[in-house]
């Protein structure tokens, strides 16, 4: 009897502490079901006409996912300009804050922490005011332009054309944005290796060069995928930047998503566009995924 | 012997580390130097001025943006942390099927372009819009409630990321011995749970105010006719006559937010420091 009771206390009790935590976990589930699945599956609803918002949007159908994927209209050429874009600017981020990450993690010792918060601070401010500063920096009366002047390699009328608003300015300025960010994950898979592994590799008769190519950079490896992955997919979504300093050459897909949205007001082809950037993301972060810790982004 | 690098390449690495300094903070600098220049945003510098600084101070438009950004990073900061202490708790402390596809939920935040996700929430909100007036004939509209919703899913898995690593070394016989001594769950996370996760708390919601202080993305598609910051900020650039004064204002804001990066950090690390002994449950003398 006195069993029985206890196993019926129990169940009850079980019972109680699975409504408990599904009390705990549905407020912050129920907000991203709502307001972020929710939301991604109407745009995949809209891009092929399932929801009607504006009575000129047409019914089901999938003519605009067809006319972007056969490339008939100009946004798969740009999707690929983008892409080319984004993976130079992911490359030169990581080959610039690998050895950032190498000397904070094995060769800063005490004042490591200090040195990476130096690094991330700027990445923690404005971000449309860092992209200015470089219009400031790069613009026909700007920094570079008046030093060319004043050093009279350049005549004042005559300023260096392609400095501001062109591609090239969109992948520098970009890169400068997103520096601070990559140095993170790098630092944190360098700042985890095991020292021992070193000592062990350079016991054995291993060069030091040797010993980073087959033992260091391996093991690192995680952190650079992250890193490249955490900067790709902004930049391959990235519209503020090309409309600040890209000009006509610097248009990204970005913008065009932007554009089909705000001024075209064509949401069904934006629809497509912004959902075929999503499934390449996802895409992205299938074959990646298991590389990317998210707790390397968090320091 | 070093391992890790020869005495040249050290010394080549402190070189490289320095000039990313210099090329990280010296556009930051270049910009704070223009806002006391008494002339526009060109070279060469005319004099020094701190007119601008006056200027914006009353510029009631430019102090309403400002206004509306401090309410909505509030809002937004504070119901992210709010779920992000129920998200990181259950994660941890409790089991449950689907966990692992829970967690993939909330922070897959991180991988989607604020561009994509802001346009999913204007399509959202447009098209419940849409069918409310068409049978209730009301509409919630877009504006500061709108980019509240989107701050709060991108900030969240931040917060997340902040508030778990402490409470994974919180240890858990804290909480069973205050149960023992007969505290109602509640009870137990309210005295013992909570205040000892007070520096994870705090830290996340400096780390969502800044995103959602600076977020433009976002923003611009849902801020309707009330623009935070980062919108006014934006639409002003296109005023030449406008740079110097919105220059002068941002670099009062980065210092500020400067700061409170700095605060939120250097609080994090000296309360990591000063728990280790008592929260992995050793004996703390």
């Amino acid at each position: 009897m006195a069993t029985l009771e206890a196993t019926a206390t129990a169940k009850s009790w079980r019972r109680r502490d699975r409504r408990a935590t599904a009390g705990l976990i549905s407020g912050p589930l129920l907000w991203l079901v709502v307001f972020f699945l929710l939301p991604v599956g109407f745009v995949a609803a809209y891009s092929v006409g399932g929801i009607r918002i504006f009575p000129t949007d047409g019914g089901l159908s999938l003519d605009d996912w067809r006319r972007f994927l056969a490339g008939d209209s100009i946004y798969l050429g740009l999707f690929w300009k983008s892409v080319r874009m984004s993976l130079t600017v992911s490359v030169a981020v990581v080959v610039l804050s690998y050895p950032i990450g190498y000397f904070l993690a094995l060769c800063a010792k005490r004042r490591k922490y200090v040195l990476l918060l130096l690094i991330i601070v700027p990445f923690l401010t404005s971000y449309l005011l860092r992209v200015l500063a470089w219009k400031v920096i790069l613009g026909d009366r700007g920094v570079v332009n008046s030093l060319l002047f004043w050093l009279n390699l350049r005549a004042p009328d005559d300023p260096l054309p392609w400095l501001l608003y062109s591609q090239f300015t969109v992948t520098l300025v970009l890169a400068y944005v997103w520096v601070p960010f990559v140095a993170l994950p790098v630092f944190v898979s360098l700042d985890n290796l095991d020292r021992s592994l070193l000592e062990a590799a350079s016991d054995l008769g291993a060069s030091r060069w040797r010993t980073f190519w087959r033992v260091t950079f391996p093991l690192s490896l995680p952190g650079v995928v992250a890193g490249f992955v955490f900067v790709f997919v902004p930049t391959i979504g990235e519209f503020v930047t090309p409309l600040l300093v890209g000009g006509t050459g610097g248009y990204m897909y970005g913008n065009a998503i932007q554009d089909l949205f705000t001024k075209g007001l064509d949401w069904q082809s934006g629809s497509v566009l912004a959902f075929f950037l999503l499934g390449v993301v996802a895409a992205l972060m299938l074959i990646f995924g298991r590389y990317v810790r998210v707790q390397s982004v968090a320091g | 012997m070093e391992i890790a690098t020869s005495k040249g390449a050290l010394r080549l690495l402190r070189l490289f580390f320095a000039l990313l300094v210099v090329f990280l903070y010296v556009p930051i600098l270049i910009l704070a130097i223009f806002s006391f220049n008494d002339g526009d945003v060109n070279f060469p510098l005319e004099g020094f001025t701190t007119d601008w600084y006056r200027r914006f101070l009353t510029n009631p438009l430019l102090i309403d943006a400002l206004r509306r950004s401090v309410v909505v990073a509030i809002a937004s900061s504070a119901l992210a942390v709010a779920l992000g202490v129920l998200a990181s708790f259950t994660l941890l402390r409790r089991r449950f099927v689907g966990k692992s596809a829970a967690s993939a939920l909330f922070f897959s935040p991180l991988v989607v372009p604020y561009l994509v996700f802001g346009i999913s929430l204007l399509v959202l909100f447009t098209a419940v819009d849409k069918f409310l007036t068409a049978t209730f004939g009301v509409y919630f509209g877009l504006g500061l409630h709108a980019v509240v919703i989107g701050h709060v899913v991108v900030s969240l898995p931040y917060t997340i990321l902040t508030i778990m690593p402490l409470l994974e070394r919180l240890s858990v016989s804290l909480e069973e011995a205050a149960r023992d001594l007969g505290a109602s769950p509640w009870q137990t996370f309210r005295r013992v749970t909570l205040p000892l996760l007070m520096p994870a708390v705090v830290s996340s919601f400096l780390i969502a105010f800044t995103l959602s202080f600076d977020e433009y993305a976002i923003a611009s598609f849902l801020a309707g006719t009330e623009p935070t910051w980062p919108v006014y900020l934006f639409a002003q650039l296109r005023v030449p006559s406008q740079l110097p004064q919105l220059v002068a204002v941002s670099s009062v804001v980065l210092i500020a937010s400067m700061l409170l990066v700095l605060a939120a950090e250097v609080g994090r690390r000296w309360a990591g420091r000063r728990y280790v002994g008592e929260l992995e449950g050793r004996p703390i003398a």
